[in-house]
């Protein structure tokens, strides 16, 4: 899962970034409102994390804007402004959760995971495919109820073929789910990641659409 | 006392008197009026009967001749009048009945009182023709008709005074009824309910009440909402190093390493912001609150400028360079007020010049203030940055101080009566000037 975290405060942003990659999410921070709109039209995320108190545009607005521009995102709206009228504003902006300043990290992760669940349609926190099992929040992989242990990156890959549901994802889509922009990409990484999947879960489990990109097998897991 | 009440007592008691005393002046001008009208009507009776025995006076001269064998009866005209004619010799020639003789027996001509049988009567005596006629009233018949014409005269003037009062008390009431809807409008208000009070229409005595009113409500509103929006920066002032420190501790926890060293030294440098705003605001509450400082000690600004420079410099001293050709001077404000105001400015200059660049701190003395001139070689500000910068929690980029280094020197200067010019300087950079107050008492000093 990719993050987008709006973040002003430096301190504040390392540490969200530092929390949320040790929890197995890629993350991409950006300081102003500018920042997050470029991030936005250059790669794809699936949550944003908005802090309210941005220097070049209240947050807000931000939020408003994106609303009216039909940006489905699901957004998290941190803030450290704890009045209800604050709150219910920010829900009536369009944000889809709302957490205040200090949290806990899990809070934040498990929300983030919840978030995306809703967005994906889904109820129950596992996704299961077969005989293969995962839990995002959890970075937990069972194949035929024996638990399998994933890196990192390989989780995220794996979580970002299963939200497709067996649609093809190409080669950049794959890459802006597992890596933040800051993060130098070694050419045959993706490779090499997919190569582990392979091996730990099966081979047919990923199938290779030449020229395009990779997809989930849907068939038999 | 209620208005009303006063209003009812004032007017009532000053209509009574007023009303009361008019009455008495009245009622005794009308009794010296009747008793003289009735002395003039029994002067005039006496004199009239006096007119009709003129027109024969032979015929009282034969019947004086007969020494009152018979006397004369006329019959009686009114109760309590009585007339008597006589000859200068006292014989009575003609008497009403009902009058005594004695009651009559006045020799001296004019008026006479005098009591028979229990009774006073007022007498005329006239002498005329060898006769004398004398016309009495009996005084009771007298003051029985001084009193009913008395009263007919207080009965109506009483109700009159009865109704006025009546009307008073009705007026006054229904005069002050605005006054009630106002009151009863401001009690039903919530207790924090500090909109305005709608103007209804309302009498014009009460719209400079109401006009004053409103603007203490604004101003307390502004006051108020001056306050939630200070509290509530300050709340966020306070969680957002909060935050950064507890979000890199729950770091550290997860990750080993370099990961979790990093993340205890980015917690380490959330404490310090943490405790760094704190400071700053219980020095913004302490100058600006009721609080008092030590002044015992003189505040010499050869001391402020030193102890201000170790708190902004302390590794670095030799950044500061201090320029100052007078001799120190005392201040007339304790020396931590003064040294707070200056090290946030020296602060400020420090952490805006470029690293390795020093800072000036100029000291000027004049006849009764002090400036202190700090000026850095730093990016300056935009005069739209200038007219925003004093403001509580202000800062340029995100992170970097507390938002409250000027705002506590701007409190000190209002509480010590000096002022803070901050001026672009044309070779770039900022110049801040402190002017604080010269102690009174002391002249200056020799080091």
């Amino acid at each position: 899962m990719r993050v987008l975290l709006v973040e002003d405060d430096d301190l504040i942003a390392h540490g969200i970034q530092a929390g949320l990659r040790a929890r197995g999410l890629t993350v991409d921070g950006v300081k102003t409102a500018a920042q997050a709109e470029t991030t936005l039209s250059a790669v794809h995320c699936d949550v944003v994390i908005l802090d309210l108190g941005l220097p070049d545009e209240d947050g807000m607005s931000l939020l408003q804007r994106w609303r009216a521009d039909d940006m489905a995102l699901p957004v998290l709206v941190l803030t450290a402004r704890d009045a209800v009228e604050d709150r219910v504003a920010g829900l009536r902006a369009g944000a889809d959760d709302y957490l205040l300043k200090p949290f806990d990290l899990d809070e934040l992760v498990a929300r983030l995971h919840a978030l995306l669940r809703r967005a994906a349609g889904r109820s129950v926190a596992t996704i299961e495919q077969g005989a293969l099992r995962l839990d995002p929040e959890r970075g937990e992989v069972s194949l035929h109820g024996r638990p399998v242990v994933l890196s990192r990156r390989e989780l995220a890959l794996l979580g970002a073929l299963l939200h497709a549901r067996g649609r093809i994802l190409s080669v950049d889509q794959l890459k802006d789910s597992l890596y933040g922009f800051s993060e130098e990409i070694e050419s045959n990484a993706l490779n090499v990641h997919i190569h582990h999947l392979r091996r730990k879960l099966g081979a047919d489990l990923i199938e290779t659409v030449r020229g395009v990109g990779y997809r989930f097998n849907m068939g038999d897991a | 006392m209620s208005l009303r009440l006063r209003l009812l007592l004032m007017i009532g008691v000053s209509l009574s008197l007023l009303w009361g005393g008019v009455a008495v002046w009245m009622l005794r001008d009308l009794d010296d009026e009747m008793r003289r009208t009735l002395d003039q009507r029994l002067a005039m009776s006496a004199r009239m009967v006096a007119g009709l025995i003129s027109q024969n006076p032979a015929a009282w001269d034969t019947r004086s001749g007969t020494a009152g064998a018979s006397t004369l009866t006329v019959p009686a005209t009114a109760k309590g009048l009585a007339c008597q004619v006589s000859s200068l010799r006292g014989e009575v020639l003609a008497r009403t009945p009902g009058a005594t003789s004695a009651a009559i027996a006045t020799t001296t001509p004019g008026f006479a009182e005098r009591e028979i049988d229990g009774e006073r009567w007022r007498s005329y005596t006239v002498e005329a023709h060898g006769l004398r006629i004398t016309t009495a009233d009996r005084l009771a018949e007298r003051n029985t008709l001084l009193r009913d014409v008395m009263a007919a005269a207080i009965v109506p003037f009483v109700v009159a005074l009865i109704g006025s009062l009546m009307m008073l008390w009705i007026g006054v009431r229904s005069g002050l009824v605005p006054l009630e809807r106002l009151r009863q409008a401001l009690a039903r208000r919530a207790p924090d309910a500090l909109t305005p009070i709608p103007d209804a229409p309302m009498p014009r005595e009460l719209q400079p009440l109401v006009g004053t009113l409103n603007q203490l409500l604004e101003r307390m509103r502004v006051t108020i909402s001056r306050e939630r929006r200070f509290t509530s920066d300050a709340a966020h002032e306070l969680r957002t190093p909060l935050t950064a420190l507890k979000t890199h501790l729950q770091v550290a926890r997860i990750t080993h390493g370099k990961d979790a060293e990093t993340a205890l030294d980015y917690a380490e440098e959330g404490a310090s912001r943490l405790q760094y705003t704190l400071q700053q605001l219980l020095t913004l509450a302490q100058v600006e609150g009721p609080f008092s400082w030590d002044e015992s000690q003189r505040t010499y600004t050869d001391e402020v400028a030193c102890l201000a420079m170790r708190d902004a410099a302390p590794d670095a001293p030799e950044r500061v360079v201090l320029e100052s050709d007078d001799p120190p001077v005392e201040l007339a404000l304790p020396q931590a007020l003064a040294v707070t105001a200056l090290r946030n400015l020296l602060d400020n200059a420090l952490r805006h010049a470029p690293a390795h660049h020093s800072v000036e701190l100029k000291i000027q003395s004049a006849h009764d203030t002090v400036c202190f001139r700090v000026c850095d070689s730093g990016p300056g500000l935009t005069p739209a940055e200038l007219t925003r910068v004093t403001q509580r929690f202000w800062r340029r980029d995100a992170g970097r101080g507390s938002g409250l280094g000027l705002a506590i020197v701007v409190a000190v200067t209002e509480r010590c009566g000096g002022s803070l010019a901050l001026v672009q300087r044309p070779t770039g950079g900022l110049e801040a000037s402190l002017t604080l107050p010269r102690a009174k008492r002391g002249s200056p000093l020799v080091s």
